[in-house]
């Protein structure tokens, strides 16, 4: 390999012959001819490396891309010091960055803390909205109760007639949907399940939202019920019925213990139950509004 | 003390020269674009209901829960069905080809626009897989995910060819070098140059209309028209002086970048194992042992009910598994400094996932973890999946000739075809 290199460091001949014929003997090895390899049998010398362009050899300056590439190099050993101080700074100003970030996601992710607590408010205004996490997956216990959330309807009939429905499961319908699926969809996993999640934490026992959060919880609740009560077969709601107003319900159980365990729960299911909530005109759009299109 | 200033020096020039891990940073950019490309197609018949302006969940909900929370969504600038049927299928777009890596920086930018859109809109329908994948859509920007198995990386590869090839001639100043990653090839980047300018003017139309939330520092229209800048800046000097000092420096910080991001990334996965594992600690069930029973029998995790009583019948197994889960959490990060444990670990991690995928129904969130895990895969490993990957793609591509008569005839002779190409004889 030495023998070859050396000739990349010539300068280059003038008006040097490009074909390889002409490097046949004494092969003068100009710049741009990083290596040049003799097969022994056919005589044929074969260039590998950056040919550099015919003008540039012409006026003795190396092609741009010849062997002068590895001597400017890259990294910061190519750099003269005003822009390795630059670096430098970057380098401080990056890692600092990321040093303040993953502290502020550690605080946020640890138990309250003497830090987190003088700090909380810096703290939630770096990582919400885009940083919130919540890692506590089924931690500390798992969930032992599966909660259904259950809905019934008053509804005119198409003869003019009031009649109230019966308890229509609504997680049991998620269930049966789930049951033998490989890819369960989020609205059958998430969506009842979530949105009951934010309506308790939204609202005190007396069934009170917390203002905003709670308000929006509740039409939430709502339109998934009536979007629910629109899309699957409901008895008692079918074509000409209309629906006034719905009540919803949480159905509590503890799920049985082990077989192979002692503890006794009580399988009683416990409920609580929701007011009654008029159906208003912007609530109905949920699934009528997919309705009418598809008409 | 000059034995510790060389370690410094040589630790500053790992941080500067190279962008570390370009394996591991790839598979995490297929990882997570893949999982978030197939979620969206299977939730394409529920989008309306999850994200549409009419879901229950609808448009004007949304705007008041982000109105006092700010967070990012492209969905809530204009109303109405088509911008959202839009961003659904730009998103189904953008994750293509952010795993196949065409353009990946701008992708990856994309990709977080698409990602943060969706979920901040409806941030009540999702899990923790979500919240992974919204994580490390964001850290994914300040990466250079696209150093290989991508388009970019064997368009860069071509361009050397191009150049360094033996009958070529070239023009001095368009010339690039293996050292400098993303320098522009001989030919001019026609595409590069319209989708910078496309994106350009849809980001000044937004800014416009004042849609996006300001703020100099930390704020969106300052990340995203530094972006834009920074991209420009690049793109110029690259034409003028590829090895000119600012170009250099331009490398050397993105490199930094990059390393911080993967630094970030790496930590937040191990966040995310330590939280999950110092949290179960301290619950009763999973000290006694029987924690995993019950997820295996609530109604929304429960999609197999015969395989889930099987797997806890035996309360020996389930508390092994309990207590191994547990273990298998806090430990990790310890087993960082530990190559050999580490990988075991990763392995036993992995399986879990898979199985909690099948067993507990949860698909997409245990496709993000085992990405997110995937950043820990030793090099040589991820080397040997391309290749195998590489071998797959070329023998599925040898047999595409013989499938191209038409649709309608290779469904109607499937199994025969099928078998033909097993046995290696075409008809």
């Amino acid at each position: 390999m030495d023998a070859y290199d050396e000739g990349s460091s010539a300068r280059p001949v003038p008006g040097a012959p490009e074909c390889a014929g002409g490097l046949e003997d004494g092969a003068p090895r100009s710049a741009e001819t990083g290596v040049v390899i003799r097969s022994a049998e056919t005589g044929v010398v074969i260039r590998s490396g950056i040919v550099g362009s015919g003008p540039d050899e012409r006026d003795g300056i190396p092609g741009d891309g010849s062997g002068a590439v590895p001597a400017r190099g890259t990294g910061i050993g190519a750099l003269s010091l005003r822009y390795r101080i630059a670096v430098l700074l970057a380098l401080a100003v990056v890692a600092s960055a990321a040093g303040v970030h993953l502290g502020m996601v550690f605080l946020h992710v640890a138990p309250d803390n003497t830090v987190s607590k003088e700090y909380g408010t810096a703290i939630g205004e770096w990582v919400y909205p885009e940083f919130e996490q919540n890692w506590k997956l089924f931690a500390p216990n798992p969930l032992q109760q599966n909660i259904a959330v259950q809905v019934r309807a008053d509804v005119r009939t198409p003869d003019g007639g009031a009649d109230t429905t019966g308890w229509y499961d609504l997680s049991a319908s998620d269930g049966a949907a789930i049951e033998g699926s490989l890819l369960p969809s989020h609205t059958r996993q998430n969506q009842l399940r979530r949105a009951w999640d934010f309506y308790t934490a939204t609202h005190d026992a007396e069934n009170r939202p917390n203002g905003l959060r709670g308000a929006l919880s509740e039409r939430y609740m709502l339109r998934i019920a009536l979007l629910r009560l629109e899309t699957e077969t409901v008895p008692g709601i079918g074509k000409g019925v209309v629906v006034e107003r719905v009540q919803l319900r949480s159905r509590t159980t503890n799920v049985p213990p082990p077989e192979w365990s002692d503890e006794k729960v009580s399988l009683t299911p416990s409920y609580r139950e929701l007011p009654w909530w008029p159906v208003s005109d912007g609530d109905g759009p949920v699934g009528t509004a997919g309705k009418a299109d598809a008409e | 003390m000059i034995r510790s200033d060389r370690s410094l020096a040589r630790a500053l020039a790992r941080v500067t020269d190279t962008a570390l891990g370009p394996y591991q940073t790839a598979v995490i950019r297929i990882g997570f674009a893949v999982t978030w490309l197939l979620f969206l197609l299977r939730e394409y018949p529920h989008r309306q209901d999850l994200y549409g302006p009419d879901g229950p969940w609808s448009w004007d909900m949304a705007q008041q829960l982000i109105a006092a929370n700010h967070a990012f969504t492209a969905l809530l600038w204009f109303d109405g069905r088509i911008w959202f049927e839009i961003g659904y299928v730009l998103s189904v777009v953008v994750s293509a080809l952010l795993v196949l890596g065409w353009r990946t920086r701008t992708m990856s930018v994309l990709f977080m626009v698409c990602v943060l859109s969706l979920q901040n809109r409806s941030v009540f329908v999702g899990d923790g897989g979500d919240n992974v994948i919204h994580l490390m859509a964001i850290y994914l920007v300040f990466t250079r995910c696209g150093q290989v198995w991508s388009l970019d990386a064997r368009r860069a590869a071509r361009s050397r060819v191009t150049i360094t090839g033996p009958t070529s001639p070239i023009e001095p100043t368009s010339t690039s070098s293996p050292a400098v990653p993303g320098s522009p090839g001989r030919r001019e980047d026609r595409a590069g140059v319209v989708l910078w300018w496309v994106l350009a003017l849809v980001l000044a139309a937004v800014t416009l209309v004042g849609r996006l939330d300001g703020g100099v520092l930390g704020g969106w229209l300052t990340l995203f028209w530094g972006l834009l800048a920074v991209h420009a800046v690049w793109w110029a000097l690259g034409r003028r002086a590829p090895y000119g000092q600012p170009r250099i420096m331009l490398d050397v910080i993105a490199n930094v970048v990059h390393n911080a991001a993967l630094l970030v990334i790496m930590a937040e996965a191990c966040l995310i194992y330590a939280t999950a594992g110092w949290y179960k600690i301290q619950g009763t069930r999973w000290q006694d042992g029987t924690a995993v029973y019950y997820p295996l029998h609530l109604d929304s995790f429960s999609p197999w009910p015969a395989l889930s009583d099987l797997l806890s019948s035996s309360g020996v197994l389930v508390l092994l598994v309990t207590y191994g889960t547990v273990l298998v959490q806090v430990a990790f990060p310890f087993t960082l400094f530990n190559r050999r444990v580490k990988n075991v670990l990763l392995a036993v991690m992995m399986t879990e996932h898979a199985a909690i995928a099948v067993v507990l129904g949860l698909p997409f969130f245990s496709l993000a973890m085992i990405a997110a895990d995937a950043v820990f895969l030793p090099t040589s490993f991820l080397k040997r999946l391309g290749g195998w990957a590489a071998r797959a793609r070329g023998a599925l591509l040898s047999r595409v000739p013989r499938r191209v008569p038409g649709p309608r005839r290779a469904e109607e002779h499937t199994p025969e075809e099928a078998e033909q190409s097993h046995v290696g004889f075409t008809a």
